[in-house]
């Protein structure tokens, strides 16, 4: 089978040569998600992030629009420090994905293509029918620099046999959800002393998902890590959110020291009754469900309840983005807004992982509506939020990281977490 | 070589620690060989997982269906082979002219290359990375393999190795007039083989596992090394594939150095004549 | 004729031999390391000045006082005592048994005046660092190497000893604890964090039937960095064998027999004997880790991205970090520069200890 493929593109491969009808233009294209090599170019048969993006990308090379599209290879642990490699080499990808969180350093360095409105409507992109929050994500300084894929934001992922266990599934079968923090630890109590798990479970110990628990935390007390450039961190509010935290660690309600794959196990496993993770998760636990050998049986994912004044949840977007260097050569500027606006196009494949789809067009058609758990979290897209653009994002990222985990992991004082925390970002910004 | 018989005590530790120090590798293997599905439940099957049973070649079959797999070997065994070469080239005339001949500014030429010793990679990527950029030389089985060649460790070990050479040999092809070029070639060159086997299986080793310069210079899959290649494969840890998969890669990429190692660990482990004491 | 004489003089014949590897270190690690260096000097954005080469600012020694400088600097006895205490005694016993003994050179001088500073002043020093992490990094960094080069050292010492003899069982041995050098970072931080994994790790499963939870080996502050250094040790020991082991062929029978292990005399035979016939092997295996492993990177990066906070970050990481995600690349060099002369000093120090050894 794989071979007639071979044969069969290299045959076509060599009639459009022979044939000469037009050169192909070549865009390079970085990305992470992970690589997905045996990808065909069926967009509807993929699963999981990276086969679905690279089929979409296979899609477009294959059709018959004279452009190929190479896809660097990039890992992901090492995705910014190869991207910015390229570009101070001067040979930085023709299109590449960048996190809404990254494009502030990327663009105040003018390392990336002011994109004009006029153009994208040209090459068959509406802004408009972007959502607000996906418009303001590639937006910096009043100016557009990418076209937005997605909005993925922190979820809950529940088993709902250990909350039915616990008595804390309703009559609907939906999961009762905490509303303050004092009932979150009732809640806690309450799964412990049922079944003898913990209550939830995430990546406190690398990734930063315990910083985003803490952020949403904040937002939902309308307070925040950084105004302008003067860090807020060590107040009242972040004490609170680190405090509700904390206290389900001390309680035995939450174990600190599970790291990303530690935690994903102890929830396949059916040993916590929630997990806190992206929207990334839902396709993977979702078909988990069907798996006889798995834990996991019945799966509900719901929005980032409300714990304070307001609802919020932490989000970030995937964007996709053109270095400056294309504004020197019109075909490939040319081909790349041809690729953007197929991504853009594609906005209801790429949502089938689980991430929220930027269009409203694509938001309220009902093959979106109809994925799985769709509706379980559709007020995601309206809680969702972030930290204000700052070029210094991810060094900001990491200082909360390591004094949050000082906290959970090494038993430093939380107001002096805190305040070192806040001495660190002030400088940095 | 010893002859004398070692206290059983002796024998039971070391062959003891021996034991534990295979354990994680014999588990990587085994892991490899077992279903994915079986390991996202447990990796403790059959004797703390050490044994594959229930045994399958999938994960294997699915990484070598990867058409670009054979490519990637071949570009490794052409980046680590030139700069084996050229490393074996540069040092060993390097080695000798620093140990055995007289010139002015050795002194300070010496020097500055054993200071390079300490130069972590990490400090001179960037410039290295701008200048290739620069010449437009990325992406090319050269620029993979140079860098290395500039390193010191070489140069210092063949120093230390001709240094040690008794004079007494050296005086004699003098009163007969030859050359440096000729002592060098005739006398000084077989004396050396074993430091060079040495040197040739480190540098080889070292090239081979090199990650960090061809994962940023390498930008596409033509020119990718097999370290790199596989550990795109590995992907994020987090979202992989199946432990499985993540250990037939790690198995895959050791493979080669491993066929080598066993190849040659004679000369490894035995023949190494490696001077550095009288 | 003078072309001649010139073509065969000793001066010639040396840069001719050099030549070669000159064109690959002049333009491949010492070029790069001076631009580095220039780097260091500026306020230095990566992708600022790609874009704009004029957006780089001279600042002089900016960088280093930022890196090392800090406010209300003082000095107190406090800080760390008992260690300072017990290493200035040490240093000043050594000494002046030293000068009783009239065996004194420069380097004795140098060697304990540059402790003695370092104990009595350096460690003594107090203040609000500028840059707090830079010295957790350091101070992480040189703990590594405080463990693994020792441990490494003589585990591959002792194993050399015992292996260092004909037969099936000693070359099959030889073979095992070879064998972990030749696998690559990224396979030896897959195999270890697998491991040391909480919930599906080796150990977790040994422990299981015993009812006993795992230890949070790469996450617990007290134990992250025992375990990667266990899991370094575990890979680096098979180079360090493999020269122990060259070393002892050269020591001649009659010398080594006598040094033959057996029982309780081995230890001293060990100390006394077979350590000083292969000080120049020791010396080398020494400094070739210090060097090595100043330059850790790979396995904080991979096996616990120096956490949990700082426990395990290191030096070269924090380099890489402010490199490339902070894109700071002045300041990072200034980082390498001082780790560059740092383990020059450190290389000269060893150097001097062992050649004491040797006279």
């Amino acid at each position: 089978m794989r071979l007639t493929n071979t044969l069969t593109a290299s045959a076509l491969a060599l009639c459009v040569t022979t044939t000469g009808v037009q050169a192909e233009t070549e865009l390079e294209l970085a990305r992470f998600f992970g690589s997905c090599d045996d990808a065909g170019t069926d967009v509807s048969a993929a699963v999981g992030e990276a086969c679905i993006i690279q089929t979409i990308i296979n899609a477009y090379s294959a059709d018959d629009n004279g452009v190929t599209i190479e896809t660097l290879p990039t890992d992901w642990g090492n995705y910014y420090d190869q991207l910015k490699a390229m570009y101070a080499g001067n040979s930085a990808p023709d299109v590449h994905v960048i996190h809404k969180s990254s494009i502030a350093e990327f663009a105040s360095l003018g390392a990336l293509m002011p994109l004009q409105e006029d153009d994208l409507r040209a090459a068959g992109i509406n802004p408009d029918d972007w959502v607000d929050r996906a418009r303001d994500a590639v937006t910096y300084d009043g100016q557009m620099y990418a076209i937005p894929m997605d909005i993925h934001a922190n979820l809950w992922h529940i088993n709902l046999d250990i909350l039915a266990e616990a008595g804390l599934v309703n009559d609907a079968g939906e999961p009762i959800l905490p509303s303050s923090p004092e009932e979150l630890m009732a809640h806690a109590k309450q799964v412990k002393d049922a079944t003898g798990k913990d209550y939830l479970t995430a990546d406190f110990a690398q990734f930063p998902i315990g910083v985003r628990m803490v952020l949403a935390m904040l937002w939902q007390q309308d307070s925040n890590v950084f105004s302008g450039d003067e860090a807020t961190v060590n107040t009242p509010e972040a004490q609170r959110a680190v405090e509700t935290i904390v206290g389900l660690f001390d309680a035995g309600y939450a174990d600190p020291n599970l790291n990303y794959n530690d935690s994903q196990q102890a929830f396949l496993e059916g040993d916590a009754a929630i997990q806190i993770n992206g929207t990334w998760m839902v396709d993977i636990y979702d078909s988990e469900t069907r798996n006889d050998d798995s834990a996991l049986a019945s799966y509900y994912v719901a929005d980032y309840p409300q714990l304070f004044d307001e609802a919020a949840t932490w989000a970030d977007s995937h964007t996709w983005a053109l270095p400056v260097t294309l504004q020197s050569e019109p075909e490939k500027y040319e081909a790349a807004l041809g690729f953007l606006a197929w991504l853009n196009d594609h906005n209801v494949d790429w949502a089938r992982t689980g991430h929220l789809a930027v269009r409203q067009s694509v938001l309220d058609s009902a093959e979106y509506q109809n994925l799985a758990h769709r509706d379980e979290y559709s007020n995601t897209v309206n809680i969702a939020r972030d930290n204000p653009p700052a070029v210094r994002y991810s060094a900001i990222q990491d200082v909360l990281n390591r004094e949050l985990q000082s906290i959970w992991l090494q038993g430093k004082g939380i107001e002096e977490a805190l305040a070192d925390a806040e001495g660190e970002i002030n400088r940095l910004l | 070589m010893n002859q004398r018989a070692l206290p059983r005590w002796v024998f039971i530790v070391v062959t003891a620690a021996a034991v534990v120090w295979l354990i994680p590798v014999v588990w990587m293997l085994s892991l490899s060989l077992q279903p994915n599905e079986l390991l996202s439940r447990t990796t403790a099957n059959t004797f703390l997982g050490l044994v594959p049973v229930p045994f399958t070649l999938d994960n294997f079959r699915a990484i070598l269906s990867i058409g670009d797999t054979p490519r990637w070997f071949m570009n490794s065994m052409l980046v680590a082979g030139t700069s084996t070469f050229l490393v074996l080239a540069t040092s060993t005339l390097a080695g000798y002219a620093f140990a055995r001949i007289r010139f002015t500014g050795r002194s300070i030429v010496y020097p500055l290359v054993l200071a390079g010793l300490m130069v972590p990679e990490q400090v001179v990527f960037i410039p290295l990375y701008v200048m290739f950029a620069d010449w437009n030389a990325h992406n090319s089985l050269p620029t993979l393999a140079l860098p290395r060649v500039a390193l010191p460790i070489g140069v210092f070990l063949m120093t230390q190795f001709f240094k040690d050479i008794p004079d007494s040999l050296e005086e004699a092809a003098r009163l007969e007039g030859c050359g440096h070029a000729r002592i060098f070639w005739s006398i000084m060159l077989p004396l050396a083989t074993p430091m060079m086997m040495t040197l040739a299986i480190i540098t080889f080793l070292y090239s081979w596992n090199d990650y960090l310069w061809p994962l940023v210079s390498a930008q596409r899959t033509d020119f990718f090394t097999i370290t790199v290649g596989l550990a795109k494969i590995q992907g994020n840890f987090a979202q992989s594939q199946g432990l499985g998969q993540l250990m037939a890669s790690g198995v895959l990429a050791s493979l080669p150095v491993i066929i080598l190692f066993l190849m040659f660990q004679k000369y490894i482990l035995r023949g190494i004549a490696l001077s550095t004491d009288k | 004729m003078r072309l001649t004489s010139f073509l065969h003089s000793d001066n010639f014949s040396g840069w001719a031999f050099i030549l070669p590897y000159l064109i690959a270190f002049v333009p491949l690690l010492l070029w790069p390391f001076i631009q580095g260096f220039w780097m260091s000097l500026h306020e230095w954005n990566l992708l600022a000045v790609t874009f704009n080469p004029g957006a780089k600012e001279f600042i002089g020694l900016g960088n280093y006082i930022r890196l090392m400088g800090g406010d209300d600097i003082g000095w107190s006895l406090q800080p760390m005592w008992p260690f300072r205490l017990v290493v200035s005694a040490l240093v000043v016993t050594l000494y002046v048994r030293s000068i009783r003994r009239r065996a004194v050179g420069y380097s004795h001088h140098i060697m304990a005046g540059l402790t003695l500073f370092t104990t009595a002043v350096l460690l003594g020093l107090t203040g609000d660092w500028y840059d707090t992490r830079f010295w957790i990094v350091v101070r992480n960094t040189l703990v590594f190497v405080a463990w693994v080069v020792p441990v490494t050292t003589t585990i591959a010492l002792l194993l050399a000893i015992a292996l260092n003899r004909e037969g099936r069982w000693a070359a099959t041995l030889r073979s095992v604890f070879f064998f972990s050098q030749i696998l690559s970072v990224t396979v030896v931080t897959l195999i270890w964090q697998l491991v040391y994994g909480v919930r599906n790790g080796f150990i977790a499963n040994v422990l299981a039937p015993f009812g006993i939870d795992s230890p949070n080996w790469l996450t617990d502050d007290q134990l992250a960095m025992g375990a990667i250094v266990a899991a370094t040790v575990w890979w680096s020991v098979g180079f360090a064998l493999i020269l122990f082991l060259a070393g002892l062929q050269q020591i001649p029978g009659e010398r080594l027999e006598a040094a033959t292990l057996d029982g309780a005399e081995g230890w001293r035979k060990i100390v006394q004997i077979i350590v000083p016939s292969i000080i120049r092997t020791v010396q080398f295996v020494m400094i070739m880790q210090i060097v090595l492993h100043f330059q850790v990177f790979g396995q904080s990066q991979l096996m616990t991205q120096g956490g949990p906070g700082d426990a395990t970050n290191v030096w070269v990481r924090y380099i890489y970090q402010t490199a490339f995600r902070d894109s700071e690349v002045g300041y990072a060099s200034a980082m390498a520069t001082v780790l560059f002369a740092f383990m020059m000093i450190f290389s000269l120090i060893q150097f001097w200890v062992t050649k004491r050894q040797e006279s």
